[in-house]
């Protein structure tokens, strides 16, 4: 008996020891994604006895190996490690935010970024704010791959944003949803209130949005606060300058005189002539050398924003509170500014168990002085051959500028620009509101859930356009000064019903949402205008003037969407996913009442197979495969009727007898050409592979898609009276690849990353119901779509060289009957080589849409300071330069500097351009290569170094950032226009420059201080 | 339980959203559909034809955008390109018959084509208008059914004329009644259009008002004589030097009806015929009307640039008498009115400037038009119109004034010249003509004095008249072979993006 008891405590001592004995282990708790050594971790054992790590992120503990480990840090997410038989123990600690990371937003919901099916852009909202840019969309230029930002330089104005090519000609931005309500653009809000932002760029991940889809959709999710959060303070401003990057410099007094005189016309001579006469000037070189850009460009015009946001939560409620503020000064020496202020605030409470309630609202506040545009139009024509201000101008009042006419220019174009800047007031003031409530209701534990959320924006612009009493010359005057006040109206809601049923069972995973939505959008504009107001502000009222019997208008629109749609996602083991969504929308815009919109995507995590266990090559690979189908409800709403033109512009005048005067009989017109127009299709396919390799320091993905858009709506020129018709006229399909690639490590202190995107895109007609070719664009330089090539091609005479002698004029058939032709001229390539220059030989000069947009960014840091620098660029497109053109109705303009010093004045001396002489000559000016130009550029986007600092200690530290921004610095580009990025409305979206506001580059300091 | 709340607030609201039927089913907002026209509202029924009438006084389209006006004028001897010679140069390219790829490229050739055939297209769609008016009017309702007759008539004018317009500038061009087959409408001979003018007006002339224009019941609108001269025109096209073709015929019996009506005479003042006084006046026949209501500011419908394209350019020192300098007299027509002692019409078609920017010239009516710095001292005198003829506060050239179409010396004159072509004498028409500007009558008048007093008459206004008269009477290629002529280039080619549009008109 007392053997056993020995043998018992000696069993048990030993296996105690086996078992309990203490060791004591080492290791290295780190951040997963830094890879750096985390000091001051927390490190529990189960009995609450315990260490921290040192300096290096290094601890060593004694433990018995059942116990179990437990590592905090402020800012990650605890983990409890069993110790078993390790030795050596290192810990990886998930930061919050990067657990973040792994939940991405989708339609209605969100997802983990590893199970997804579709190509979603998770955007990095951290470099988003790097950039000093007043929209958030501006700063993603460059960033995303297949998704494209062409912007325009004046303040407070939205640039255009295209993914995955053209796919339409009517509305080519995505649709943006912001906390549930659907907008048209971003500029009310600010970068940093952006918490998550997602790019959904395919079939199957927009399919769930039906017919507002087919251009992609954006989903930002605004900053919110969460349950048993510590209070949260953060402040961000900078200031900046801003001033022109890349001007393009128009010919000098010198230059200009040679041209004209080169001309050998005694109209041409008479300016230089007259110039010299007026202003001075030695033989034949006039002393007048007006620099108009550079009088009506104003250098380092500043611009400042600030922002602070406030977030916590309690365990019941979560809140937060932020306000910025913006005010940019354009880059015209004239009024133009825009100021912005935003308010924001959420919360959301736990009322019951079951029930959680929030609320949102933004409210936005903006005024713009808008410049007239029209001023940098009239620079670019411009004469330099006069002063900005005359005294011998006597008529002219208030101010003494100078008038174009006294050295004998008598057309409007020709206008004094500076006069025309200055003579200008236009303001708009603009509030927003969009206020958003939402329930979310556990009807069956995690199981099922309901949420609804009513959403509206109420947005109310007031402009003023006010023109002055004043007289340059005969044609830039205004006898009578003149108001026009503009009140438009946005009432939209949308309301959004979901019902999500999730569950598993062993490996299983599925979820199924169903969901309802309704919208309606209205708009109302109204407009008066009087003239002879009174010269003070506050008397600009339109009443105070004369009413003018046309001077008011009303326009209005009012669209209402119904929706139901359904989605289910499967996937077993998270090896094999499956996501189907299927959407039901009526639109009230159309004839077409309803659309049905399917998408199906698989996916396939290799790296969970067994056959690619073990290895460490490979550490995340996933395959892809997708499609679906969305529809695009930007087009022109249509009436799909008859219209009447009735109202005093379509009534005649009658009893006009002399010396009386007439009045109207009440008359209409009716517009019988229309068609019925519906929403575009987009069908779509995408392939793709996900991969992190190399520790998790290389991540990439490759996407081919392929999209056939059905039904694009867009203008033909209509035959015999002119004018458009607007209607669905064809098939285009848009394919390509898409690259990403980003890489990142850490050498001791130093980290680097590079990444880059590249976006290859095949645009073609697919089908043109029957129509051999359309032709569209500008009736002289024309556009053309036919089946087999791209969209709205440029089309004309591929010109190969210049008429160096009459030799070589008299030798080429092509101009045999045309005694005009003389050296200088271009000579026109006969394609057919029929000796006949006629239609047959006009070819395909040329495509606006780019073969491939990339970007690519690199950052660094090194102890407290990083530097990251970003890139971005586009080639394979063609502009056409129709400043340039313009030339063709207004041969006395002035021009670019490069084109007028370049003209050919002899044989021999260039190829490429023509003679002075030629630019008068309307044989010069058919639509040919000649003024369709390469638009690829490479831009640096954005440079920014910061420094990083910390004050206080351990859990209340206070973070500061400081940092330098240099936003668009610079651009390389061969295209001799302002900028090669051309977009706008009418044929400025079909590649057509006729952008005269230059691009500025903006330099500026910040700070960002985190509590 | 509280599950089964949920549920059923769930379920109602599904229902509730989904139940509003015309939600989705609403017309467009801001529009006014056509069927809204209430066609049993007779008095509506001139509502169309206004329409007409203003699409045809504007200028996109219409028929006085300037660069259609220079483009049609321009080939007469009687008129200039004016401004400076870089200035639309495609125009002196139009001018010396030079067909060549240059004028292809011109701008100013798709826009007058678009411009009239838009005169034509809406001109249809308004007798379609007038048809439906036409089934409600009641059985033995004479008088609206007359009414309705009458105004389709005067669609049909307008109609004829945009077609008269097009083919003197193209040629060989389609003649559109029927917009349906708009795109597929394939081209008619210059005969053929003008045969298409005479059988419309022979359908038209006897439903038009017997008035004329001025004491038409809506003042200004063409009526019966006007028809009846635009029909002689047309026959006088297709007479061209042919004395002995039926064509004289129908000339001579329309202007004989207009001439017996009695009810038009000429203007007594030729100068002030073109200025405030001499609006629609009881020598018009058609003029486009405009107005600026009396007032000093407000609306002002006015036709575009027309009359600031021809006004005097250079510094005029903020007088409202200035322009562009277009459609400059020419030398020719100058020597000419001057060598035959016309000068009230030599007063009235000059308007001279003085010699640099500094010195100017007073006009009769007391404007001083200052030089400019091109050297140009002749602008067009017929779109003149004084500034103390203006209303006060209005600055625009012409503001107020009308423009001028056809006038009852057309009708006198045509009516001379088919009776010399047919042997018979023609003094008395052409001699009223003369002695209104106060030039001796002649006895036993020629074919040449006739021609001759047209080119007087009709210098550089805005209808081509000049350049079809030569055409029409064969003297084109003497009289216009300084500038190049060749029978090949007479019409202008058929703008390349209709042809495209349309490849029945290759």
């Amino acid at each position: 008996m007392r053997n056993l008891f020995i043998l018992f405590l000696f069993l048990t001592t030993t296996l105690s020891y086996g078992y309990g004995q203490v060791k004591t282990i080492t290791g290295t708790v780190k951040d997963s994604q830094s890879l750096i050594g985390l000091p001051g971790v927390t490190i529990s054992k189960s009995d609450g006895t315990g260490s921290q790590t040192d300096a290096a992120g290094q601890f060593s503990i004694d433990v018995s190996p059942t116990d179990s480990l437990t590592f905090r840090f402020i800012g990650y997410t605890q983990q409890t490690v069993t110790v078993g038989d390790q030795e050596v123990l290192d810990v990886f600690l998930i930061s919050e935010d990067q657990a973040l990371e792994e939940v991405v937003v989708i339609g209605y919901g969100t997802a983990n970024k590893n199970d997804l099916t579709a190509p979603v852009t998770d955007v990095d909202v951290e470099s988003l704010t790097k950039r000093t840019t007043a929209n958030p969309m501006q700063a993603l230029q460059g960033s995303v791959s297949g998704v494209q930002v062409v912007t325009t330089g004046a303040p407070g104005s939205s640039p255009t944003v295209r993914i995955r090519g053209v796919g339409s000609l009517n509305n080519e931005n995505p649709l943006y949803v912001v906390d549930g309500m659907f907008v048209d653009n971003i500029d009310f809000l600010n970068s940093n209130d952006i918490e998550n932002m997602s790019i959904l760029k395919d079939a199957s991940g927009a399919a769930i949005y039906g017919v507002r889809a087919a251009n992609g959709v954006v989903i930002i999710t605004t900053k919110k606060g969460k349950m048993n959060m510590r209070t949260r303070v953060n402040y961000e401003g900078y200031v900046g300058f801003q001033s022109s990057v890349n001007m393009l410099r128009m010919a000098n007094g010198e230059e200009y005189a040679a041209m004209q005189l080169a001309k050998r016309t005694r109209g041409d001579s008479l300016y230089v002539i007259n110039s010299i006469e007026q202003f001075g000037g030695n033989g034949l070189v006039p002393r007048s050398n007006t620099d108009w850009y550079g009088e009506l460009l104003r250098n380092n015009a500043p611009m400042h924003s600030h922002s602070l946001d406030i977030m916590g939560g309690t365990e019941k409620i979560n809140y937060s509170f932020g306000a910025n503020l913006l005010d940019q000064e354009g880059i015209m020496d004239a009024q133009n500014n825009y100021k912005r202020y935003n308010l924001r605030f959420q919360m959301e409470a736990q009322a019951f168990d079951w029930l959680k309630l929030g609320f949102t609202a933004h409210l936005n506040n903006s005024t713009l002085f808008s410049p007239d545009n029209g001023a940098f139009m009239l620079a670019y024509y411009a004469s330099p051959l006069y002063p900005v201000r005359d005294p011998d101008n006597v008529n002219a009042y208030p101010e003494n500028f100078a008038s174009s006419t006294s050295i004998g220019y008598n057309n409007g174009v020709f206008n004094n620009p500076v006069a025309q800047a200055h003579y200008n007031y236009d303001r708009t003031k603009a509030f927003q509101v969009l206020p958003s409530v939402y329930a979310d209701v556990n009807i069956w534990g995690d199981k099922l859930k309901f949420r609804t959320q009513l959403s509206q924006r109420l947005a109310s612009h007031h402009k003023y356009d006010y023109t002055p009493e004043y007289y340059v010359d005969n044609t830039q005057r205004s006898q009578l000064s003149k108001l026009t006040s503009v009140q438009d109206r946005y009432t939209n809601y949308i309301w959004d019903n979901l019902l999500t049923y999730t569950d598993q069972v062993d490996d299983h995973n599925w979820s199924v949402l169903l969901g309802h939505s309704v919208r309606e959008d209205r708009w109302r504009k109204t407009q008066a205008s009087a003239d002879d107001i009174p010269a003070n502000e506050e008397s600009w009222y339109v009443n105070l003037g004369t009413r003018s019997i046309t001077g008011y208008e009303e326009a209005g629109t009012r669209n209402a969407g119904l929706s139901y749609f359904a989605r289910g996602t499967y996937d077993y083991r998270k090896t094999y996913l499956l996501t189907a969504t299927f959407r039901a929308d009526g639109s009230s815009k159309y004839q077409t009442k309803w659309g049905y919109f399917p998408s199906v995507g698989l996916g396939w995590v290799l790296t969970n197979e067994k056959f690619l266990q073990g290895q460490d090559f490979l550490n995340f690979l996933k395959l892809r495969g997708s499609w679906g189908k969305l529809g695009n409800d930007g087009i022109n709403a249509n009436a799909g009727y008859a219209q009447l033109n009735i109202g005093n512009d379509y009534s005649g005048i009658f009893g006009s007898i002399g010396p009386g005067a007439g009045s109207y009989i009440p008359g209409y017109t009716i517009e019988t050409q229309y068609t019925n127009v519906g929403w575009e299709v987009v069908e779509e396919w995408d392939f793709g592979l996900d991969f992190t390799m190399a520790n998790e320091r290389l991540k990439g993905s490759v996407d081919y898609f392929h999209r056939l858009t059905h039904g694009l709506a867009f203008n033909r020129t209509r035959a015999l009276r002119g004018g458009t018709l607007y209607g669905n006229f064809g098939d285009v399909a848009n394919s390509g690849f898409e690259f990403n690639l980003n890489w990142s490590d850490r050498l001791g202190d130093f980290g680097y990353r590079i990444g880059g995107n590249l976006t290859t895109l095949k645009n073609e007609v697919k089908d043109l119901g029957g129509i051999a070719y359309l032709m569209g664009g500008q009736t002289t330089r024309p556009v053309r779509t036919e089946v087999g090539k791209p969209l709205n091609y440029f089309y004309g005479y591929e010109v190969i060289g210049i008429y160096q002698n009459q030799e070589q004029i008299d030798n080429d058939p092509i101009t045999a009957g045309e005694d005009g032709i003389k050296p200088g001229y271009f000579i026109y390539k006969d394609q057919n080589g029929d000796g006949i220059l006629d239609e047959n030989d006009r070819t395909d000069i040329g495509s606006y849409l780019p073969k491939i947009t990339y970007g690519f960014n690199m950052g660094f840091d090194y102890k407290n300071f990083d530097l990251s620098i970003v890139f971005q660029g586009q080639a394979g497109n063609k502009i056409l330069n129709q400043n340039r053109a313009a030339r063709s109705q207004f041969s006395m303009m002035n021009g670019d500097a490069e084109f007028v010093t370049s003209l050919w004045n002899g044989e021999g001396s260039t190829n490429k351009y023509p003679s002075a002489e030629a630019t008068t000559n309307g044989y010069n000016f058919q639509a040919s290569s000649f003024w369709v130009e390469s638009g690829s550029y490479l831009r640096i986007q954005n440079i920014q170094l910061g420094y990083n600092f910390n004050i206080g200690k351990d859990d209340k530290q206070t973070r500061f950032r400081v940092f330098a921004t240099a936003d668009r610095p610079a651009i390389f580009t061969n295209y001799s226009g302002f900028t090669p990025e051309v977009t706008g409305d009418g044929v400025a979206g079909l590649g057509y420059d006729l952008s005269i506001y230059p691009v500025s580059a903006t330099y500026s300091l910040g700070i960002r201080v985190s509590y | 339980m509280k599950k089964y709340i949920n549920i059923a607030l769930f379920s109602s609201l599904i229902l509730f959203g989904s139940c509003s039927k015309d939600f989705l089913d609403r017309p467009m907002e801001n529009t006014a559909p056509a069927e809204t026209v209430d066609y049993t509202d007779l008095s509506l029924m001139y509502q169309p034809v206004s329409g007409v009438y203003r699409t045809a006084s504007k200028g996109a389209p219409g028929f006085i955008h300037w660069i259609d006006v220079a483009m049609r004028a321009v080939r007469g001897d009687d008129l200039d390109k004016g401004s400076t010679e870089s200035d639309q140069s495609g125009l002196d390219e139009i001018k010396r018959f030079r067909n060549n790829a240059s004028v292809q490229a011109f701008w100013g050739l798709n826009n007058c084509w678009t411009d009239y055939y838009g005169v034509a297209f809406f001109a249809n769609e308004a007798l379609l208008e007038l048809d439906k008016f036409a089934e409600h009017i009641p059985a033995g309702d004479e008088t609206n059914r007359a009414l309705n007759n009458r105004y389709k008539a005067e669609v049909r004018f307008i109609r004829a004329f945009a077609h008269l317009i097009v083919s003197r500038v193209f040629g060989d061009v389609p003649i559109l009644v029927d917009n349906a087959v708009i795109n597929e409408v394939e081209k008619s001979t210059v005969e053929q259009v003008r045969q298409f003018i005479i059988d419309e007006m022979n359908e038209s002339a006897d439903a038009l008002e017997d008035a004329i224009p001025r004491n038409a019941q809506h003042v200004g609108s063409v009526t019966k004589y006007s028809a009846l001269l635009l029909k002689a025109k047309a026959a006088s096209d297709i007479a061209k030097n042919d004395n002995g073709s039926p064509y004289w015929d129908i000339v001579l019996d329309a202007t004989e009806q207009i001439i017996a009506s009695n009810k038009l005479r000429l203007y007594d003042d030729f100068y002030e015929l073109f200025k405030m006084p001499g609006k629609m006046s009881t020598e018009s026949l058609y003029e486009m009307q405009y107005s600026d209501f009396g007032n000093s500011s407000g609306t002002d419908v006015r036709p575009a640039e027309f009359f600031a394209f021809q006004g005097p350019s250079g510094n005029q020192q903020g007088s409202p008498v200035a322009g562009w300098g277009f459609m400059k007299p020419s030398q020719k027509i100058i020597d000419f009115l001057t060598e035959r002692g016309d000068d009230i019409r030599l007063k009235t078609t000059v308007l001279y400037a003085g010699a640099n920017p500094s010195t100017f010239v007073e006009t009769s009516s007391g404007d001083k038009v200052y030089g400019n710095t091109n050297g140009q001292i002749h602008f067009n005198g017929k779109a003149y119109l004084p500034a103390n003829q203006m209303t006060p506060g209005r600055t625009a050239y012409g503001s107020d004034n009308n423009v001028r179409v056809f006038r009852y010396s057309d009708a006198l004159l045509l009516n001379a010249e088919a009776k010399i072509r047919k042997g018979q004498n023609g003094d008395a028409p052409l001699n009223i003509v003369r002695e209104r500007v106060d030039l001796n009558p002649i006895t036993g008048a020629t074919l040449t004095d006739v021609l001759d007093e047209r080119r007087a008459e009709f210098a550089c206004e805005w209808w081509g008249e000049r350049y079809n008269d030569l055409l029409r009477t064969g003297m084109a290629e003497t009289v216009l072979a300084d500038y190049g002529f060749t029978s090949a280039a007479q019409y202008l080619p058929v703008p390349q993006i209709q042809k495209d549009l349309n490849p029945n008109l290759q």
